[in-house]
């Protein structure tokens, strides 16, 4: 994070747009390989992989893992309808007469492999059942259903898995009651296991006479929040009982089991006569004795009692009337607030399937000061005005905090901010040293975050260190990094809620439906022998230049300008966003691009009818509310991210209004150069849709592109000019846009630039900027590392 | 001075060779016409013949069956429309080419036709009853364990998967005659293995495989009806004997008295491949099967008989996965040949749709064509309710893998090279190219192509060149 060395009154104009950059664009920084991230945080269980479970199995004649020894096939198995592979890995046929239930149960207890039409695949992962356990479900009971519900017996190394996973999991609650923290627990014997340990009872909070008795107590009666809407009368309904008119038979045990989860459920609900023991830990020592519970494979799950927090005061926020939620939102929440307390944990949405409401109801229920983290200056407007439609919350009560919005934090009772706000670790301004302090000084009640998949698990633990919140949820479309290290989440936020389906959301109106089509470019001949000839990351250059590439872009977005839609073109190579843009006349946003000027554009593509493409560079990947846009066409792409691709196809995801009768009415198009890296990257970035029952049509031909009159490059000398002006461009403008902070250690070091003599005197729209070499202090050794950390 | 023109390889020989599979009358037409004319003297033949006949020339035939002279091929052209000329050459040449009719002149010296004199004799009999009769079992006491359909189809299909097991070299498969290997042999559907000479599959028996059953019956019935005049049985007793099967009753018994010594060893074929069962080998009667049965009718009726048997077992997804339901090794076997197998479940094999492992199909000779009209062919019924049945996207990417392999554009083309002079390259070039038939030239190595079209016209004019300076 370069620029905010410099203080500001040196060079105010000057760094306020360098700092602006900083501040909003960090939203792809990985962790920097390498570094042992998280090695202490989690428990050993975590780390048992089932996949390891069948190296033996002896595979069949056709490569495949032959599994039929283990599984026994049960009689009636047509009737039931899963396979649970020794590997941990599950199949669940969705025309089965029990999928529903069955459905629900996997999504609780497994990871959504993949979901398309017809057999879905989850895997089991230590995770995924610490998440079940977090949620209530017991380990008896997801071994008894799991037998139930499978076509085959289940093998014995799953079930012994399960054990392993969960018998230790979930029996701990760090609990916040009357502002005193309790661990607390229905298991007196773990908590006598954990008091022998002496680093907890260290921590224990001793108070006059109970020496070492444990505190028991009979949880009193929890009233579940009630989240208004038609929708939670209809899904109780339906979620009762299996389709009996179905007609086809189900075995008996499962139906029985149903009732008997069911009433549990109820039960769980309506009468908590749950007797639980507990005992005080010392409030300093939450950390410690968090981490030390890892280490004894007892994870705490954080839960916040706000019912009966009488230290933080109540805030006056309601969802309005006019806020109806959806089903499968009202879902996830009755996921976190399920036994009346909130718990923490992640729920995971679709771009455009309304996770935001998600977020303000969260808040409304909890109704106390509420923090909303989020990666960029646009979208904390974008929060502000959500909480604006859905709550009551006003002008006063919302609190922006971003490097050019800092509303007067004190007294508020929402505060937006962002990430790197947060984190940041050079000087600020006195206003924003103040509103860090206050922000410090606060004990929060609930920690939203969004996007939670883009930041790295080191910001995290800042975050964490740095703000005190009872109870934190994490908001995501994808939850899903190239670097795996997703599942850490996990342990620092809390188990996944939620996770909808994508298909059924698509099936049943609440987004939009989506054509995805891959369209082939062929490279011109000139293009391609420069292609095969260069070395340099200019290749990217090349194919992202191709002519051929130009005029089904433009073609595209002609024909879609003629239909009267609305698109977005992306390109990740602002060489070439500006040249598309600059030649078809169109508006175009990137990084430099000022925050008023971009929310003019943004403001125009909604409004003015003769604004109806702008193109963005990945600035606008994720949070930028788009919802009209109904078309969007990929230009060029970061790689191969997964994650990259359904953020994207996220802007255009929000549920159209009319267009009912339309098989698809919203098109998502991939342009690739064929016979170039762009086709295997692109092969790799459609896994992720792929997987929930998204399908790329391959477009080879555009039909009608030929007769379209006065498409650019149509003829091989202005081909010819463009090859050139390519070629000449600078090894610099090969790269894709590199945004502060993204793990930029590639750029040090000497480089041959092959250039022109303009691009050296700036004639290339370079700007000569004053850069201050690092301060010598500023050594990176890991001992003072440590120090500098706070 | 030379110039040496040699052909380019033409489009031909690089692709591969896709297997013809013949219908009764294309086979029919291949026989000689002796053979022809004995197989029509069997009620049972001409039946089977006439059944498959396209409808005008039913219609001829029956209008001329009771009429023993020739008739004017004017009076025969006007009982068909004039607009329907197409279908009126369809059918009088088809009965001229299975001489089931030829051309005889009427007095007055008009070209007319006349029906094969056997064939009209044996069809009146078949239709109208009379004659020997045809049905093989003379009066025979009951069976005293009645085979059900149930049984028969079941035995049919576990015998003919013997063979197929086989084929794909599946391990746990009984061993097959090596008649059959012969046959397979024949038929090009294997090929001894170079280093031991063990029987390896080929090409065509990647894409007979991938036919359905009832196709693959007939074509390894015609290629072994190929090789019965070596093993010294009559060609016309084993099709007049295939034909008499197929009109017979399934589930009903039928007697071997009264078959010749050359026919049981022919039986004893039929049954090894799941045609006819038969207990014993002397039982001395046999029960023909639904294979049997299906063999002489036409291919679109072959196929809803051989579906409503089996039911499809395949789902096709849009992640490329494909599920089959089945715990049969040929099956699984089958998949395997153009897709990566991940699981194997008692009742479940998952597979996934790779480029790699599709493109290994396509190399070793199967077409896309083919691997999708297998998966159409066997989806599971659940997808059948889809429209279309595969989803599209894997449909076009099968074919895009297959089209990846095909991206040359092929010319045929005559080389010229070896000029000694470059001024001489460069005129043929020049006018080579002023033709606009140059296809290629390279002036270093004073090397070019002219289109085949144009080869003639620029030898003529290098000869006159290499006549003038000379």
């Amino acid at each position: 994070m370069g620029g905010m060395k410099r203080s500001k009154k040196d060079s105010e104009k000057k760094s306020k747009k360098r700092k602006k950059e900083d501040e909003e664009e960090d939203e792809y920084m990985v962790d920097t390989p390498g570094e042992a991230v998280d090695a202490d945080g989690i428990p050993v269980a975590a780390k048992a992989n089932v996949e390891t479970v069948d190296e033996g199995v002896p595979e069949d004649e056709f490569g495949a893992k032959d599994y039929r020894k283990q599984m026994i096939l049960k009689a009636d198995h047509e009737n039931r309808p899963l396979w649970v592979a020794p590997n941990g890995h599950i199949f669940l046929e969705t025309f089965s007469p029990v999928y529903k239930h069955a459905h629900d149960f996997l999504i609780a207890i497994a990871e959504p492999v993949c979901r398309p039409e017809f057999i879905h695949e989850y895997k089991l992962t230590a995770y995924s059942l610490y998440a079940a356990v977090s949620v209530g479900l017991e380990t008896k009971d997801i071994i008894e259903y799991l037998k139930r519900l499978s076509k085959t017996s289940v093998p014995d190394g799953i079930v012994e898995f399960i054990n392993l996973c969960t018998l230790s999991y979930g029996k701990v609650k760090l609990v916040l009651k009357h502002n005193r923290y309790f661990i607390e627990s229905p298991y007196p014997e773990v908590l006598q296991k954990l008091l022998k340990d002496p680093v907890i009872q260290e921590c224990r909070l001793r108070r006059t006479a109970d020496k070492d008795t444990l505190i028991t107590d009979t949880q009193e009666k929890a009233v579940i929040p009630q989240f208004h809407g038609e929708a939670s009368t209809s899904s109780a309904t339906d979620q009762s009982k299996p389709d009996e008119k179905n007609g086809e038979a189900v075995p008996d045990d499962i139906t029985d089991f149903y009732e008997k989860m069911d009433k549990a459920e109820e039960d769980n609900e309506e009468d908590t006569s749950l007797k639980t023991v507990s005992f005080e830990v010392n409030q300093e020592k939450i950390e410690v004795i968090q981490k030390r519970c890892i280490e004894l494979e007892h994870p705490l799950l954080a839960e916040y009692d706000f019912r009966n927090d009488t230290v933080n005061p109540d805030t006056n926020i309601d969802l309005k009337p006019s806020a109806v939620l959806r089903p499968y939102q009202e879902k996830s929440l009755r996921k976190m607030f399920g036994n009346g307390r909130a718990r923490s944990g992640v729920i995971v949405l679709p771009c455009g399937a309304g996770k935001s409401l998600v977020g303000v109801t969260a808040c409304c229920t909890v109704r106390k000061r509420a923090l909303v983290l989020c990666n960029s200056g646009v979208s904390v407007e974008q929060w502000k005005q959500q909480f604006k439609m859905w709550s009551t919350a006003d002008d006063g009560m919302i609190c922006r905090f971003t490097s050019d919005a800092k509303d007067k934090p004190m007294g508020c009772s929402i505060l937006i901010t962002t990430y790197s706000m947060i984190t940041h670790t050079q000087k600020r301004s006195w206003e924003a040293e103040q509103t860090m302090r206050w922000l410090q000084e606060q004990e929060w009640g609930i920690m939203v975050l969004d996007e939670v998949h883009t930041i790295p698990a080191k910001m995290f633990r800042r975050v964490l260190t740095l703000v005190q919140s009872h109870c934190k949820l994490g908001l995501t479309a994808t939850l899903l990094r190239e670097d795996d290290k997703i599942a850490d989440l996990n342990f620092l936020i809390g188990p996944k809620l939620y996770e909808a389906n994508w298909l059924e959301l698509q099936k049943r109106g609440f987004i939009a439906r989506v054509q995805c089509a891959e369209v082939w470019c062929p490279m011109t001949p000139e293009f391609y022998r420069e292609y095969l000839m260069c070395k340099t990351s200019k290749k990217l250059l090349l194919y992202v230049m191709n002519p051929n590439k130009f005029r089904a872009c433009q073609f595209l977005v002609r024909y879609h300008e003629r239909r009267g839609d609305k698109t977005i073109v992306f390109s990740d190579n602002v060489f070439a966003l500006k040249h598309y843009a600059i030649k078809m006349n169109k508006p175009y946003i990137y990084g430099p691009t000022s925050q008023a000027e971009r929310i003019q554009i943004l403001q125009n593509f909604k409004l003015n009818p003769k604004v109806n493409t702008i193109f963005v560079s990945k600035v606008a990947d994720t949070s930028f509310d788009l919802p009209e846009a109904n078309v969007l066409i990929q230009i060029s792409s970061h790689g191969g991210s997964r994650r990259q691709e359904a953020q994207r196809l996220g802007r255009i995801l929000r549920a159209k209004k009319g267009a009912i009768a339309e098989e698809y009415n919203a098109f998502f198009y991939t342009l690739v150069s064929q016979d170039t890296l762009e086709m295997s990257y692109s092969r790799k970035r459609q896994r992720f849709l792929i997987n929930q029952g998204y399908s790329y049509k391959v477009i080879t031909k555009l039909s009608g592109i030929d007769d379209e009159t006065g498409l650019l490059y149509t003829t091989r000398e202005e081909q010819n000019q463009l090859l050139q002006q390519v070629l000449q461009a600078s090894e610099m403008d090969a790269d894709e846009e590199r945004i502060p902070g993204e793990g930029g250690s590639s750029a040090k070091g000497v480089r041959r630039v092959a250039g022109n003599i303009g691009s050296l005197s700036g004639a290339d729209d370079a700007v000569y900027m004053e850069y201050r070499t690092r301060p010598a202090s500023n050594v990176k050794h890991p001992l003072f590392k440590k120090f500098r950390m706070r | 001075m030379s110039d040496k023109s040699k052909n380019l390889p033409s489009k031909q020989s690089l692709k591969s060779r896709t297997l013809q599979c013949k219908n009764l009358h294309e086979y029919l037409k291949t026989l000689n016409p002796s053979t022809l004319d004995n197989l029509y003297n069997h009620p049972t033949t001409c039946l089977a013949v006439f059944r498959e006949l396209p409808h005008e020339a039913k219609h001829f035939v029956i209008r001329l069956l009771f009429v023993e002279q020739p008739v004017p091929q004017a009076v025969i052209s006007s009982w068909i429309p004039q607009a329907f000329v197409k279908e009126l050459t369809a059918a009088t040449n088809t009965l001229s080419e299975l001489r089931v009719w030829h051309g005889a002149p009427i007095p007055g010296g008009l070209p007319g036709w006349i029906l094969n004199p056997s064939f009209r004799k044996n069809l009146q009999s078949a239709l109208l009853g009379g004659g020997k009769p045809w049905t093989l079992s003379a009066q025979m006491e009951e069976d005293t364990k009645p085979r059900d359909i149930k049984f028969l189809d079941d035995y049919a299909m576990e015998r003919w998967e013997c063979v197929l097991h086989y084929m794909v070299g599946s391990h746990q498969q009984e061993g097959i005659s090596a008649d059959a290997v012969r046959i397979l042999l024949h038929a090009g559907l294997m090929k001894g293995d170079e280093e031991d000479g063990s029987p390896i599959i080929t090409k065509e028996g990647f894409q007979f495989l991938l036919l359905d059953t009832s196709a693959q019956v007939w074509y390894f019935i015609l290629q072994y009806l190929d090789t019965v005049n070596e093993r010294g049985l009559s060609l016309v007793e084993c099709l007049t004997f295939l034909f008499q099967l197929s009109f017979s009753t399934l589930g009903k018994d039928y007697s071997t008295e009264g078959l010749n010594e050359k026919l049981l060893i022919f039986l004893q074929h039929l049954r090894e491949f799941g045609l006819v069962y038969q207990r014993k080998r002397k039982a001395g009667r046999f029960y023909p099967t639904r294979l049997a049965l299906n063999l002489a009718t036409s291919q679109v009726q072959l196929q809803n008989d051989a579906t409503q048997a089996v039911e499809g077992y395949l789902v096709v997804e849009t992640n490329y996965r494909v599920y089959a339901y089945t715990d049969s090794n040929l099956k699984v076997a089958l998949l395997g040949l153009f897709a990566e197998m991940m699981y194997r479940f008692p009742n479940l094999s998952v597979g996934l749709l790779t480029r790699d492992s599709v493109r290994a199909a396509l190399r070793s000779g199967i077409t896309a064509e083919q691997i999708v009209g297998f998966l159409r062919l066997h989806a599971h019924p659940k997808l059948l309710a889809n429209n279309p049945v595969l989803p599209p996207t894997i449909v076009d990417q099968i074919k895009l893998w297959e089209n990846e392999r095909d991206r040359f554009t092929f010319t045929d083309g005559v080389l010229y090279s070896q000029f000694l002079s470059q001024s001489d390259f460069i005129t043929l070039r020049d006018y080579a190219q002023e033709l606009g038939v140059l296809t290629w030239q390279n002036e270093k190595k004073r090397t070019m192509v002219v289109t085949k079209e144009g080869h003639d016209e620029v030898k003529k004019f290098w000869k006159r060149l290499s006549k003038n300076s000379s």
